[in-house]
């Protein structure tokens, strides 16, 4: 298999993962502390192959919107242009706002960063405080409430 | 193609949920043949969504609570359109309890005498007092972790310690100490330690997608395996069109659909409905023939009629301080009880329990609830934004006593079917001034409590359509066959062969998660049955 196989075979072109990446730019930029990447850094266009192939279609039209140098605006140009969009065609603009969340809020180092391990829930687990009991004394302290007059 | 089986079973179980499964593993001591037949299929622990990164999509799609989003060829379409709640639930062995938050309080004491108490709705034909052994024996059975004492209830002993509170449970607990309020660690069907070979929770935050860790106490790991190794059968992909009688009336069998399609009878002495509030009715409504004309067992006309959910209100406080909200069995924290029982102070009769919840703030949902509500926008700001709510929430679930009125019902849809060509159910509900009082009052209390508890944003209401977890009262049990459709331990007035051991024969609903005293009333049942089995159709 040779390279110009596996471009053909892309989902995606080289110039709509362009798009794609700032699109993902725009929704989520890093974290001006720079502790939270921003989704541009993360393989969105790979995630869209794999989890969400029923919008590939929906996604090219939305791309194609964007393909007139939107990749090379600053952010708040590319913010403004993305919200005429996501006034113009909500659906569109929420299906594609929940597939780069979808495609963030998993990753690892993004997971680390808000303080949620890596990977899915199992078989990783939790730690949680067993809690303080002694929050039950004043209900102890309180006559008990069950209704006895029961005929 | 069809086919008539001619080997008959003793006891045929309709349905492998929580309480066909109690009444397999309570039956099976008497040797008879008894064959469970269930719609749908066993679950694979390792195909639960926690299992996958990407798991909280999962639960909107393949393993949404809703059948009609899920649309499994296991589910059957439910016709929600004249109801503001939609029913969720489950088709495989395990039923509900696959996807319940195992949130396992029990009726009080006083639900089981509403009309004697408070002048409302009937009076059951069993009390507390009658089930209280069966609350333990599923205790036992299932698992449950708990804390001895709570002053809300008669004395009781959860086998197992309770489930870690958590700084959602304390911060919560603060409110209602400010307030004076009642409040208590909750039964939970969720093991807190190793518990009869399997092993303990440990706190991936969603249960209501199936437990990975099988920490969860779904009957496809509690009473399933010990039923089947006493000898019961369950077959799988069976889903039941019709029950059969005969000449005298009496329940002769089933028809049924395979995986396949095809269509079989299977001839039965007895037949046990486990299909709960909705299932239940559909199968006896579709039961029509020259001597039932309106459907089987139904010469009340009650089959389908006083359909009761717990409407449910949310209300979420949001904290200053990290609550660690994402960790922890998301239903199973603390509960209280402090508006459940009647006072002639308030706008409305019998009350509500209030059930502390940790969970379903999870990261993609928190942040796609932020954008849908505007409260953490995309773009520049996101991650402060998000940094503010996330793991920073607690959420007080308000579940409602529902009274029973007949104009709420399950009815068969003159047009919608599932895949077999079965009439699909249909829902006609209206929510009652007495459920909107009650609801709008636990909304206005916890609001009050996650106040008093230092929240510094409270939003909420109700009801919330996704929540018609509760299936009750469409064929409710009483002495009198001229108001009731079953009798005191779950036989059909109509057709002595026919028992009812689901949430169908609750007479009034309680006002707090059912599971547990739907579980106690299918093990009475079945014990009730062993005891008269000489005689059990005189």
């Amino acid at each position: 298999m040779n390279d110009e196989l596996i471009a053909s075979d892309a989902p995606l072109s080289d110039a709509q993962r362009d798009i794609l990446a700032a699109l993902a730019d725009t929704l989520v930029p890093a974290s001006d502390d720079g502790a939270m990447p921003s989704a541009k850094e993360l393989d969105v266009a790979g995630y869209m192959a794999r989890n969400a192939s029923d919008f590939l279609p929906e996604l090219g039209e939305i791309l194609a919107r964007f393909d007139d140098g939107f990749v090379s605006e600053p952010l708040d140009a590319r913010c403004e242009r993305m919200q005429a969009f996501s006034e113009a065609e909500p659906e569109s603009f929420g299906r594609l706002l929940a597939e780069v969340y979808g495609c963030y809020y998993q990753d690892a180092r993004v997971l680390e960063g808000i303080g949620v391990g890596a990977g899915p829930p199992f078989p990783r687990g939790n730690t949680v405080e067993p809690g303080d009991l002694s929050l039950l004394d004043p209900v102890l302290a309180n006559p008990t409430n069950w209704r006895r007059e029961v005929s | 193609m069809s086919s008539r089986d001619s080997d008959p079973v003793d006891v045929l179980i309709i349905g492998a949920g929580a309480s066909g499964a109690a009444v397999a593993w309570s039956l099976a001591e008497t040797r008879m043949r008894i064959v469970c037949m269930e719609q749908g299929d066993w679950t694979s622990p390792s195909e639960y969504p926690t299992n996958f990164p990407d798991w909280e999509q999962r639960l909107t799609e393949r393993d949404h609570i809703d059948p009609n989003v899920r649309a499994r060829p296991t589910d059957y379409p439910i016709n929600n359109d004249e109801s503001p709640i939609s029913v969720v639930n489950f088709n495989g062995v395990g039923g509900g309890t696959i996807l319940y938050a195992a949130h396992f309080p029990r009726l009080h004491p006083s639900d089981f005498r509403v009309k004697s108490l408070d002048g409302v709705a009937d009076d059951w034909p069993v009390d507390y007092d009658a089930l209280e052994p069966y609350f333990a024996e599923n205790d036992r059975m299932m698992g449950v972790s708990g804390l001895a004492g709570d002053p809300s209830y008669p004395p009781k002993q959860p086998p197992l310690p309770p489930l870690p509170l958590g700084r959602v449970g304390e911060t919560v607990a603060r409110g209602f100490n400010e307030l004076g309020w009642h409040w208590w660690p909750a039964d939970s069907a969720i093991i807190s330690r190793p518990y009869e070979g399997r092993d303990q929770c440990k706190n991936l935050g969603p249960c209501t997608s199936g437990c990975a860790q099988g920490a969860k106490s779904s009957t496809d790991i509690t009473y399933w395996p010990v039923a089947l190794r006493s000898g019961v059968e369950l077959k799988t992909r069976c889903r039941v069109r019709e029950i059969t009688v005969n000449a005298e009336g009496m329940a002769d069998g089933v028809w049924y659909y395979d995986e396949d399609g095809e269509e079989h009878h299977q001839r039965a002495e007895v037949v046990v409905l486990a299909c709960n509030g909705v299932g239940t009715p559909r199968i006896l409504l579709n039961s029509t023939s020259p001597q039932f004309p309106d459907g089987l067992a139904n010469s009340s006309g009650l089959v389908g009629k006083n359909l009761m959910f717990h409407p449910v209100g949310f209300v979420q406080g949001l904290f200053e301080e990290r609550l660690d909200s994402h960790m922890g069995p998301q239903g199973c924290c603390s509960l209280s009880n402090e508006f459940y029982e009647t006072d002639p102070e308030r706008d409305f009769v019998r009350g509500y329990m209030m059930q502390i919840v940790r969970g379903g703030v999870w990261p993609w949902s928190t942040a796609m609830l932020g954008a849908k509500s505007g409260t953490i926008p995309w773009g520049p700001g996101h991650h402060e934004a998000f940094a503010r709510r996330f793991d920073h929430t607690a959420n007080i679930g308000i579940l409602c006593e529902d009274l029973p009125e007949e104009h709420n019902t399950v009815t068969l849809d003159p047009e919608l079917v599932d895949s077999d060509g079965i009439p699909a159910p249909k829902i006609t509900y209206t929510l009652s001034e007495n459920s909107r009082a009650m609801l709008d009052h636990g909304v206005a209390r916890a609001k009050e409590a996650m106040l008093a508890a230092g929240a510094v944003e409270v939003t909420g209401g109700g009801p919330a359509r996704q929540a018609g977890w509760h299936l009750l009262g469409t064929a409710r049990m009483g002495d009198d066959p001229e108001t009731s459709v079953v009798n005191s331990w779950g036989r059909s007035h109509d057709v002595k062969n026919l028992f009812i051991v689901d949430g169908s024969i609750f007479v009034t609903s309680g006002g707090v998660n059912p599971t547990s005293t739907i579980q106690a009333l299918a093990l009475y049942i079945a014990d009730t049955m062993k005891k008269n089995l000489a005689n059990l159709f005189d």
